[in-house]
């Protein structure tokens, strides 16, 4: 599993890729008491906020299958193993 | 509030929820001897839950029936803002990212039943261990405190009063407390299976019928509150903003650790289960709070003007509006309200079998006797849990005239432990001393903020603060304490990645 391993928080280009969801989740930078044009029923910000957030599940959830991997390959070849065994 | 379906249909349903939920606790705990006599066996499932138990057991612990039943009203009150509750539920998987991957395989390694023993394990410390403990249990405590008046409330209001307050809490936490005690962590996982599920059917199913009663028309929503109500349309103030980011920590750091939640990650089977449920639970915030939210915004067309104890009723009339649709609607929401009921009890669950692990393994089994036998441990835990429910009860009913506050400290008195995963597992400087204050000093800070009412300083949760302040002493004083090399090379052994 040499060359394999990957532990999320050892990976910097993660975390500012997170923070720059974050950041553009957050409707700091919008005119305060701006609501036209409406996209899709929201206002101009909550939908770039709504699509922020959903930036946010896709990074996430595609960190967890591609970014993390520790111990994965020893645990499946165990199983495998036990299961020859039985 | 009173439902149209109040009365027998009610009575009917929840009874059904009760005797399937019996029927999985049962079917869980059958033929497994052993069960009752391991710590990591009725606590964790065996460390052996799989990829569906797994998911649907983060899920139903994670959204409450409180989540619905309070995050549609905040909607109604402050309009598009709160669409916050989105990300707010998804970065707590960014938090898990960070540590859950390391703690995950030094739990396998040393067989972690409590959270407590990672700490001991890393600190050796009497002071943090029994800090973490207080902390912890008190989070825990008042987290159960919450989900036990939840559940009264939700089914005196589906039933109409037909079945009292008093009589509705017994009845479900006798249900709860049987379940668990014939399966543990395995009942409460695959009952959190039907739970969970008929949660997200039911949260579907109301927003579709709200959508139904506006015409499906959402724009025409938005553009009525645009020119009724604007500033709940309109991008809002930085202040709000800055409590927005606020509410992305303190929710994150404090949901990732609370102690169930860490014990859903010693419970994996195996690392690719545990990433998957992660993966997908990264989704799982759009279609709930998500859907929430926009049932709390129709709210805002369908009833305006209510005020804040009015709106509270929100998803009741809305469940009532949407029942008199037709029948079929009316089935789906008197099912819905049941699905409340039973989400309530599957956070309840978790949270009670937590609270009894931390009384059986922390500090039964490593202060009070030490060298019982497990099955010892694990009935102390039990009975200890049984009698924690009748205190809470007892305080829910009979609420103290002052200092009922300290009953709401929750989230802030927990994330204080956060230090001690996030930095504990990858820094091997940190010491036991500064994680102790650190620790103390944050949760004096933050409980002392929330008691006097200051919630937050301009947008900033007292417990993020408190938070920010623990760190601080923590990374100034490990600085501060020397180490030896041979320490900090034991430290290295100790948080490595080897199975």
């Amino acid at each position: 599993m040499d060359g394999k391993v990957k532990e999320p928080i050892r990976k910097k280009w993660i975390w500012v890729v997170l923070a720059l969801i974050l950041l553009g989740n957050v409707p700091w930078y919008w005119p305060k008491g701006i609501i036209e044009p409406i996209i899709f029923g929201f206002p101009s910000w909550a939908f770039v906020s709504v699509v922020f957030a959903l930036l946010l599940c896709g990074f996430l959830s595609w960190l967890c299958l591609n970014q993390w991997n520790l111990v994965e390959e020893v645990e499946e070849e165990e199983r495998k193993g036990e299961g020859e065994l039985r | 509030m009173n439902l149209a379906f109040s009365g027998p249909d009610g009575i009917i349903i929840l009874t059904l929820y009760a005797v399937v939920m019996l029927l999985i606790g049962y079917l869980a705990g059958r033929g497994q001897k052993g069960l009752h006599k391991s710590l990591s066996g009725y606590y964790l499932a065996g460390k052996n839950l799989g990829i569906i138990a797994l998911f649907f057991t983060l899920y139903a612990t994670q959204y409450s029936g409180n989540t619905i039943v309070g995050y549609a009203p905040t909607a109604y009150r402050d309009g598009f803002s709160w669409l916050q509750s989105i990300p707010f539920m998804t970065i707590i998987i960014a938090m898990y990212l960070m540590f859950a991957p390391r703690l995950y395989v030094i739990s396998k390694r040393q067989n972690f039943v409590t959270p407590t023993d990672w700490i001991t394990y890393r600190f050796q410390s009497k002071a943090v261990t029994l800090l973490a403990i207080f902390l912890m249990l008190w989070g825990l405590g008042n987290y159960l405190l919450e989900q036990l008046v939840a559940i009264g409330h939700a089914v005196a209001g589906m039933t109409g009063g037909t079945i009292p307050y008093e009589w509705a809490v017994i009845a479900f936490v006798f249900v709860m407390l049987t379940y668990e005690w014939l399966g543990g962590m395995k009942a409460v996982a695959f009952t959190d299976v039907m739970q969970g599920l008929v949660l997200m059917v039911g949260v579907v199913v109301l927003l579709a019928g709200a959508l139904y009663l506006v015409e499906c028309d959402f724009t025409d929503v938005t553009r009525y509150i645009a020119e009724r109500e604007p500033a709940k349309a309109a991008a809002p103030d930085l202040e709000t903003s800055v409590n927005w980011m606020s509410m992305l920590i303190l929710v994150g750091f404090g949901a990732a650790i609370y102690p169930h939640a860490v014990q859903r990650i010693y419970s994996a089977e195996s690392e690719r289960t545990l990433k998957r449920s992660f993966a997908r639970m990264a989704w799982m915030p759009p279609v709930t709070t998500g859907l929430v939210f926009l049932v709390g915004i129709i709210g805002i067309m369908l009833f305006p003007g209510l005020d804040e104890q009015g709106s509270e009723q929100l998803v009741g009339m809305m469940a009532n509006q949407v029942a008199s649709i037709n029948l079929v609607f009316y089935w789906v929401m008197v099912l819905f309200f049941g699905a409340i009921v039973a989400a309530i009890i599957s956070t309840a669950d978790s949270v009670l079998l937590s609270f009894s692990s931390m009384l059986s393994n922390d500090v039964y089994g490593k202060y009070i006797n030490p060298h019982a036998s497990e099955e010892r441990k694990v009935r102390f835990g039990k009975i200890g849990g049984i009698i924690a429910v009748a205190i809470l009860l007892w305080i829910a009913w009979n609420p103290p005239a002052t200092l009922y506050e300290i009953f709401v400290l929750k989230f802030e008195l927990l994330v204080q432990v956060a230090p001690a995963f996030f930095l504990g597992l990858y820094w091997t400087r940190l010491s036991a001393k500064p994680v102790f204050w650190g620790m103390l000093v944050g949760a004096v800070f933050s409980g002392f903020m929330t008691l006097t009412g200051n919630d937050t300083v301009l947008g900033v949760h007292g417990g993020v603060i408190g938070l920010f302040i623990n760190v601080l002493i923590c990374v100034v004083g490990s600085y501060m304490t020397s180490v030896s090399t041979q320490s900090r090379r034991q430290m290295d052994e100790k948080l490595s990645m080897e199975i």
